[in-house]
């Protein structure tokens, strides 16, 4: 008797265990955000409403955040036929000062709590990121604990909730801007996608860095250009061209994509195609001067010429287009280190890395002046573009 | 006195359970630790250095073992230094021991609650693991090496597939330059190189238990061997691919390597879920050691039988578990662990060692 009674309290602790997960919630009660978009703050459209009406808590309206918010309806609306295919996402933005104080407001908008595992972008604006140091935008999204340190980091050239407009019946806009960072493939305008691990990083690190830039028209966003933040500040000074990003991600030593195009001796397109690049950074000490020698070497094919008549394949016509080529690679690098030096005073090419690897003392001394002292160093590149083909076309003349 | 003649384990399974007693919680925040107190990617060197250092410090402790064979260091404690100061040695060193046993697990809770069960509370997640700890060092020593030796494969080979794929993020350039500001911040580091070994003390009643006593050398180095690799390439992996800007400002630098990519297309895009899931298996082992090594010796201390202590040292071990009352207080105590472990480490087996030198040449010289 006694012996069973004891198997019998066993079996019945052992049935407090089986009361499944303590605080478990069924996926179809979350609202996962995938995007999020930071804005210089000013009142949503749809807040002013809500706030004339005495929806008010008191803020200064520091920044606007937007949450890209899927799937738009739940899964029992869906088995609706009838009803028209809506959106797969919904955008709510909402103004304010602190990034979690306007995501709670969000749980008084929304009927599911949104939550951030499966957050995929950050896009920030230019604006913002003029106004407030890109440290304390990011603060809170390093420290929560559901955001990944995996999400990418852009900047917007204009607003930055309009990136995350898109079309409807389309993909998924956050989902779209990854795709659109995986073309990294295809050319160097496209940077290396900088994480929130990496951005903490560069930011602790105060060196300046470049984000990639996004520009929106109509509904249609590009990566176009990379926005400058500068290490002493934090903030954006501003930004660089297609080209120059592209050079940049080459300088780099990131990418080795893309097309250079010159026009030939008659005016007509005559294309290169990139296939490799090698970008080798040295860095030099003479007491107190600093000066780097890069050595650019890159090979590629003629891809496409519109010239009619020189459409030769031999090696002496192979030389004499590249050095065409090279002259164009010399100016666009230049263009690049005068901006970087002289209009900007930043060194986001990773320069001062190189120094530090080598000369540790000599960095030591100059890293908390480094932007400044790398605008005065010398900095002197040599270039070697060899065309090792033509594409599947063979003429000898 | 409890002493079960049977109650044997091989070398391997030695090796083993001091691979497990040590790899614990240490290697989420390893290269946190290394690197504030060096500011330079060196932390490998350190790594290294006090890996060596560490090896000594086992090597001595093993042989100081070897004199008394069969017994544990609650036992011959007494007949170096007499019987009272022995007894006192001996509950201090349960006290470390259930100290640790309960940081193991209030550590093993805060990354549960903070990464995979919000919400939770922490004692639903700290008892279940210290009645199944109860659980399993009522089987004995062997027992409990069995379970070790099914869990380190799995937590290395988990550990190992989540360095190998975040090599896409690995720049050497992160781990250069090499002794850039000299050999000072190496020394500076080197305190927290050899406080991650906090716990190596249950060598001292490991050996006792072993089969075959002349190949404890071999077992026990070997044992230490494993945790110094597996420290050397997380520091590795964990700074080459974040830098050292970013380890120093995140809470668990190993955790989040792992969060800080994805892999699209994989059968598991995040593999923060399983390596963290294995390495609770891991902190769960590295308790039972502990756990296991505090009721061992209070019951040869005071004579009593092992069932009973065990059992009653469970709320102990739950009381200092909840004993800090935040993340911050969990880190303190950590310190305060390794300071008191660096002073177990040589307090013991060099105090031992002196003392019984010096009595057996005393004894001789009156014969």
């Amino acid at each position: 008797m006694l012996k069973s009674l004891r198997k019998l309290t066993g079996i019945l602790c052992v049935l407090l265990l089986l009361s499944g997960c303590w605080s478990s919630t069924e996926i179809e009660d979350l609202a996962l955000y995938l995007g999020l978009s930071l804005d210089a703050g000013k009142p949503a459209p749809k807040e002013k409403d809500l706030e004339r009406k005495g929806a008010r808590y008191p803020k200064q309206d520091k920044l606007l955040v937007t949450i890209q918010v899927v799937p738009a309806v739940g899964v029992a609306s869906n088995e609706d036929k009838s009803l028209e295919k809506s959106s797969p996402f919904f955008n709510i933005s909402g103004s304010g000062d602190s990034i979690l104080q306007i995501f709670r407001q969000f749980s008084i908008r929304l009927d599911r709590p949104i939550i951030g595992h499966h957050l995929k972008v950050i896009v920030i604006s230019a604006d913002l990121l003029k106004k407030q140091s890109a440290e304390q935008l990011t603060d809170f999204l390093l420290r929560d604990n559901d955001i990944r340190p995996s999400c990418i980091v852009l900047v917007s050239e204009g607003e930055a909730m309009d990136v995350l407009v898109g079309t409807p019946n389309k993909e998924i806009p956050a989902v779209s801007l990854i795709g659109m960072s995986r073309n990294r493939s295809r050319t160097s305008k496209v940077m290396r996608p900088v994480t929130l691990a990496r951005l903490d990083a560069m930011i602790h690190s105060r060196k300046s860095f470049v984000l990639q830039r996004l520009i929106t028209a109509g509904k249609e966003t590009l990566f176009s250009g990379a926005e400058i933040i500068k290490g002493s500040i934090g903030q954006s000074i501003g930004s660089l061209g297609e080209d120059d990003t592209m050079c940049l991600t080459w300088l780099r030593g990131e990418g080795d994509r893309g097309v250079i195009k010159v026009n030939d001796s008659k005016g007509e397109p005559l294309v290169f195609e990139m296939k490799s690049l090698k970008s080798k950074i040295t860095p030099h000490v003479e007491g107190e001067e600093i000066s780097f020698d890069v050595k650019i070497t890159t090979t590629g094919r003629i891809i496409e010429t519109w010239s009619k008549g020189d459409t030769s394949t031999t090696q002496e016509y192979a030389d004499e287009a590249s050095k065409i080529f090279e002259e164009e690679l010399i100016r666009m690098m230049t263009q690049l280190i005068h901006k970087l030096q002289d209009t900007y005073a930043a060194d986001v090419a990773g320069f001062g890395d190189q120094l530090a690897i080598k000369y540790p003392s000599v960095w030591k001394k100059v890293k908390d002046d480094w932007d400044e002292r790398f605008s005065q160093s010398k900095i002197s590149i040599s270039y070697k573009l060899s065309i090792t083909d033509f594409g599947s076309f063979s003429e000898k003349k | 006195m409890f002493n079960r003649t049977d109650d044997k384990i091989t070398s391997s399974q030695a090796a083993v359970f001091l691979t497990n007693t040590l790899l614990g919680a240490g290697i989420l925040s390893l290269p946190r630790n290394v690197t504030q107190a060096m500011e330079t990617p060196d932390a490998w060197l350190t790594i290294l250095l006090g890996g060596a250092a560490m090896l000594g410090i086992v090597l001595l402790m093993v042989k100081l073992c070897l004199h008394f064979p069969g017994q544990t260091v609650f036992q011959y404690a007494g007949k170096i230094i007499g019987k009272i100061p022995g007894k006192l040695v001996g509950m201090l060193l349960i006290l470390y021991f259930i100290v640790v046993a309960g940081f193991e697990i209030r550590t093993l809770a805060e990354v549960t609650t903070f990464f995979l069960l919000e919400g939770t509370p922490s004692e639903a997640i700290v008892l279940p693991f210290i009645w199944a700890g109860v659980y399993l060092v009522l089987g004995g020593i062997n027992s409990i090496a069995r379970v070790f030796q099914i869990v380190l494969p799995i937590s290395i080979l988990v550990l190992l597939v989540s360095f190998g794929v975040s090599l896409r993020l690995f720049d050497i350039n992160h781990l250069r330059p090499v002794l850039g500001s000299g050999f000072l911040p190496i020394l500076r580091g080197m305190k927290t190189a050899i406080l991650i070994y906090a716990g190596c003390e249950v060598i001292l009643t490991l050996t006792a238990f072993l089969q075959e006593p002349k190949q404890a050398v071999k077992a026990m180095l070997g044992g230490i061997a494993i945790p110094i690799f597996l420290y050397l390439l997380t520091v590795v992996f964990v700074i080459g691919c974040l830098s050292v800007d970013s380890v120093v400002t995140s809470t668990w630098p190993t955790i989040d390597l792992v969060r800080s990519f994805e892999i699209t297309g994989f059968f598991i895009e995040r593999l923060e879920f399983p390596f963290m899931v294995i390495w609770l298996m891991q902190m769960f082992c590295n308790f039972s050691s502990f756990f296991f090594q505090a009721s061992l010796g209070i019951s040869q201390i005071f004579n009593v039988r092992l069932k009973p202590v065990i059992f009653l040292l469970a709320p102990a071990i739950f009381i200092a578990t909840m004993l800090p009352r935040s993340l911050q207080d969990v880190f303190t105590l950590g310190d305060s662990i390794g300071y008191i472990g660096l002073g177990m480490f040589f307090l013991l087996p060099l105090l031992l060692t002196l003392i019984w030198m010096i009595r057996k040449k005393g004894t001789k010289g009156h014969a």
